[in-house]
């Protein structure tokens, strides 16, 4: 997990991102939702690094923040060692190159009146004007062929393909500019089963490819065991836990990563065992004091009401944001 | 006697290009209080199944053919007014999402209220008190207070507990649950699914789970079917069928399953995608995507032959369990 | 030839061709159209030229209206007027105006209200604000407050022949320039749908600027509510004008549309000339029945949920 040696590919320091409701004029303080609070993680180059979490952790916000989508509230985001969150948008551009972005919903993901063609060549004849006719179409042919497209698609309109295929058209789209980065936030959740094995498929040898770096964005930890090589683990704005894949499942750590781990139906035939409610997931709009998941956690303590725990490195290179585990009360 | 018992269930839709067969002699039963899971990917005919037991169609679809007997009647025949007497009443159904089941203007009160009210003649004050007692039971506390809420004041899970609790309030012996966890997120998932099974078995209820996903139904239904372009490619008990899985399509779909299969490598996968009901392959609609695909199989639909209770859908299953072949 | 024939085959044909109501519609429509396109070729005479008119003909009625004695005039089939216009030519010339005002109209409405409607939808907060209050002070004066107010102020300061010779232009800016909001605020709503789906992030992704952006990709999927809202407008932009002409704001005298010669023919109604306002008003409403026939239509069909089997 060394990445102190070489520059990260992407840099994420000290972000914070709040999102302002807005409420009329005569209101004093508007109501505001704290998506992401002070998260910091790096990723190395030919990374697969999953952020997991559930419906309102930030994960995708914080996935958003990274590609520009967003602009931090406060913090950094950095490309190569360059800071990449302050630039204007023509300075920006180059960047837009080596970062691309696949979507969850692919019925939204591909403009609805354009023909799979025309979405293709968009990214290439916006960054590379001077590609001829000819070339853009044998390169859009020849990106269609390596996730596994029938390259006569590009006459068709997407309502003509299915979910699976319209991912894949948007895995396509996203690779034509060669680009370094791809965030895939939550790219097959929306997909039946069988088709999710055909698109993490294509993504996982588009990577041996093209040596690219992922940012995966998943509820699904079966995926992420599959998929990934260093996980996050995101509750409430907040980064929990952060290991090697490995290291995760097998010692996990942080309380909520427990909780979550417990909760993925296994294929067991066993009956399901009376789960103990541990209650619902507090509102973004009211963050818990202290450590955001004290109220469902077992071991918290006075000083989790209090104090924020933060993300602290362990002998095996995991790094954990609990006193439970920093006071020994947890086996670590 | 059985509690439900579906007979070569058919159902098209008749649309100006041709008519489009969207289920095929589906047939199953339950028994009281029995659990039956139903699992298939988008447009295998899962939900129709349901919707069709409950003569919830949408225009232009209809039952062409088959029988659902329960309690003594068969549902396809029933018009309007008695079918309402039944959905419910005596079966009731949860479906995917609880904000679209709930009504938004309307407080949770109001519409257990309204709910019991429509099938049993009470006041409303002795129906408040049963609504708060299946608050009670399926863990919604205050539930006084809750009877006030609005469904938008509530969080995901707790808005599935609420449709569950609408689901018992007339007491039921059959529940449809169409995907009841999908929407939710992972943990109130697990919590969502156990409270279902306790509370099944505890009213003994029946339970007809459709979802597409395997590792629930082994841990929750006693029978499953699996459905495939509109008809059931394999039946059985759960055990039998997850444990020894014996039709191509239910092994590539727990093949393609990530934790059957080893880190970091290529998933397996079934290539190709289900037909669309107006592109069916001749044969057996699996074909196409088969590995063990033989010329038989592009030509003659199989029939469901059994082994020993457990039905398969395909030429090859008898061969292929005795090469004891594991994809 | 490959697109009609996609056309011709495709769901929307057919259900135009099983809905009587439709076909029907859209006939007279196009018949209308035709006619007023055709007008100068096909009208016997040109209501507009002075010297076709002789004052000796006037108040004839049309073929089929006769004292048992009297010969039908064969010149003017549907009559004339009280100048001795025939009713025709000047029916003809009335639709062709009424249809130009009416369409030129409503592409000014558009022009502007998308406009408007997508950079408010697009860029959000204050302008977003400042636009959609504009709208809405608009829309509480009355299109008919606006137009009368505009076009008398136009015809004090400017004098009643320089009105006459802008009078089409000066009623489609008018009638243009007062119902704007309407196509903002469609535009706007799709605007702010489609604002949020993933396609719109991905052209951001590439690194599209919002102009591009907005134009490109967000304009064309919001063109389906304005096909059916123009079939309406364009209605009502021509009532507007029939109503802003028979007050005698509208066209000329000697350039009328349908509803000046409504106006003009209002006080022989019950002297016994009924022709000279009638049929015209007749032309006038059978016109804005179908186009609101049709355009009810247009939105059943493209409203998916509803036209299924």
């Amino acid at each position: 997990m060394s990445t102190e040696d070489k520059t990260p590919l992407v840099s994420v320091k000290d972000v914070h991102k709040v999102f302002d409701l807005g409420g009329h004029f005569l209101q004093k303080e508007t109501p505001k939702v704290k998506a992401i609070n002070d998260v910091s993680l790096n990723i190395a180059v030919g990374e697969s690094f999953c952020l997991v979490g559930e419906s309102g952790c930030g994960k995708s916000t914080l996935a958003r923040t990274v590609m520009g989508l967003l602009k931090p509230s406060a913090g950094e985001i950095g490309y190569n060692g360059t800071r990449i969150d302050d630039l204007a948008h023509n300075e920006r551009l180059p960047f837009h190159r080596n970062m691309q972005m696949i979507f969850q919903n692919p019925y939204a993901s591909l403009n609805p009146r354009r023909s799979v063609q025309k979405t293709l060549e968009e990214p290439l004849r916006f960054h590379c004007p001077e590609m001829s006719n000819s070339a853009i179409k044998e390169k859009v042919e020849e990106v269609m062929v390596s996730v596994g497209n029938d390259p006569s698609w590009g006459a068709r309109y997407p309502h003509e393909f299915s979910g699976g295929q319209r991912q894949r058209i948007s895995i396509a789209r996203a690779l034509m500019v060669d680009p370094e980065f791809v965030v895939a936030d939550e790219p097959i959740s929306a997909l039946d089963v069988s088709i999710q094995a055909q698109v993490l498929n294509v993504m996982m040898d588009a990577q041996e490819k093209r040596n690219l770096t992922y940012l995966f964005i998943t509820h699904d930890l079966s995926v992420v065991e599959h998929f990934g090589s260093r996980v996050g683990v995101m509750y409430l704005g907040t980064l929990c836990e952060l290991a090697t894949t490995k290291t995760l499942f097998a010692k996990p750590r942080h309380p909520y990563t427990q909780v979550l781990l417990a909760a993925i139906p296994t294929l067991s035939c066993e009956e399901m065992t009376s789960t103990k409610s541990v209650g619902e997931v507090p509102s973004a709009m009211n963050l818990p004091t202290g450590c955001v998941f004290h109220n469902r956690c077992p071991f918290a303590n006075e000083r989790c009401k209090r104090e924020v725990p933060r993300l602290r490195t362990l002998d095996d290179g995991a790094a954990v944001a609990c006193h439970a585990v920093e006071e020994g009360r947890i086996e670590s | 006697m059985a509690l439900i018992e579906v007979k070569n269930l058919c159902v098209e839709f008749p649309t100006r290009h041709a008519t489009l067969k969207a289920l095929r002699g589906v047939n199953f039963s339950i028994e009281k209080g029995e659990r039956l899971g139903i699992v298939g990917e988008s447009g295998a005919g899962k939900s129709l199944s349901a919707f069709a037991m409950l003569n919830l169609l949408s225009k232009p679809g209809r039952i062409a053919e088959g029988e659902i007997l329960f309690e003594g009647q068969d549902l396809s025949k029933l018009n309007d007014d008695e079918m309402r007497s039944i959905r419910g009443n005596r079966i009731s159904m949860i479906f995917q999402d609880p904000m679209m089941t709930l009504n938004p203007v309307l407080t949770i009160g109001t519409q257990m209220v309204e709910t019991l009210q429509a099938h049993r003649k009470i006041s409303k004050a002795a129906a408040r008190l049963i609504a708060i007692d299946r608050l009670n039971e399926v863990r919604i506390p205050s539930a006084e207070e809750r009877l006030e809420s609005y469904p938008h004041e509530l969080s995901g899970g707790m808005r599935q507990r609420v449709v569950i609790a609408i689901a018992l309030l007339t007491e039921p012996v059959l529940i449809i649950a169409d995907e009841p966890t999908t929407a939710l997120d992972v943990t109130i998932q697990a919590e969502i699914m156990s409270l279902m099974l306790d509370l099944c078995k505890t009213h003994n209820v029946g339970l007809i789970l459709i979802t597409h996903d395997l590792a629930v139904v082994s841990q929750v239904t006693q029978k499953v079917i699996v459905m495939y372009a509109g008809r059931v490619v394999e039946q059985g008990a759960t055990r039998a069928v997850i444990e020894n899985p014996r039709h191509p399509y239910t092994r590539g779909l727990m093949a393609a399953l990530p934790q059957q299969n080893t880190p970091g490598k290529r998933l397996f996968q079934i290539p190709g995608s289900m037909p669309t009901l107006d592109a069916m392959p001749d044969g057996c609609a699996f074909n196409p995507r088969c590995e063990h695909v033989g010329d038989d199989c592009r030509n003659k639909m199989p029939k469901l032959d059994s082994f020993e209770g457990h039905l398969v859908r395909c030429h090859k299953a008898e061969e292929l369990q005795i090469k004891g072949e594991k994809s | 030839m490959k697109r009609l024939k996609k056309f011709l085959a495709s769901d929307f044909f057919y259900q135009f061709k099983s809905d009587k109501m439709a076909i029907v519609s859209f006939t007279i429509i196009f018949t209308f159209v035709t006619l007023a396109v055709l007008a100068p070729l096909i009208s016997p005479y040109n209501p507009h030229d002075p010297s076709q008119i002789d004052l000796m003909d006037s108040e004839i009625p049309p073929v089929w209206d006769h004292n048992a004695d009297e010969e039908p005039d064969a010149r003017f089939w549907l009559g004339t007027d009280q100048q001795g216009r025939d009713m025709f030519s000047a029916i003809l010339y009335g639709l062709r105006i009424s249809l130009i005002i009416g369409i030129f109209a409503v592409a000014v409405q558009m022009v502007i209200g998308i406009a408007i409607g997508l950079i408010s939808g697009y860029v959000g907060g204050r302008v977003d604000a400042f636009f959609m209050r504009l709208a809405d002070i608009q829309l509480s004066l009355s299109t008919m407050m606006i137009a009368i107010i505009g076009l008398a102020i136009f015809q004090a300061t400017f004098g009643a022949e320089l009105y006459e010779e802008m009078a089409v232009f000066m009623l489609v800016l008018v009638i243009g320039i007062a119902e704007w909001p309407q196509y903002a605020r469609t535009v706007r709503a799709s605007v702010l749908a489609e604002r949020n789906k993933e396609y719109v992030d991905a052209a951001r992704v590439i690194g599209l600027s919002s102009p591009i952006i907005m134009v490109r990709h967000i304009l064309p999927n919001t063109l389906s509510p304005l096909l059916v809202i123009s079939t309406v407008q364009v209605a009502n932009a021509i009532i507007s004008e029939a109503a802003l002409s028979f007050l005698g704001l509208g066209m000329p005298v000697t350039m009328p549309s349908l509803g000046s010669l409504i106006s003009s023919g209002f006080e022989y109604i019950f002297s016994g000339s009924w022709w000279i306002t009638t049929i015209p008003a007749f032309v006038l409403i059978l016109l804005i029945l179908m186009i609101n026939l049709l355009g009810d239509w247009l939105r059943d069909v493209l409203n998916p949920k509803l036209y299924k089997g």
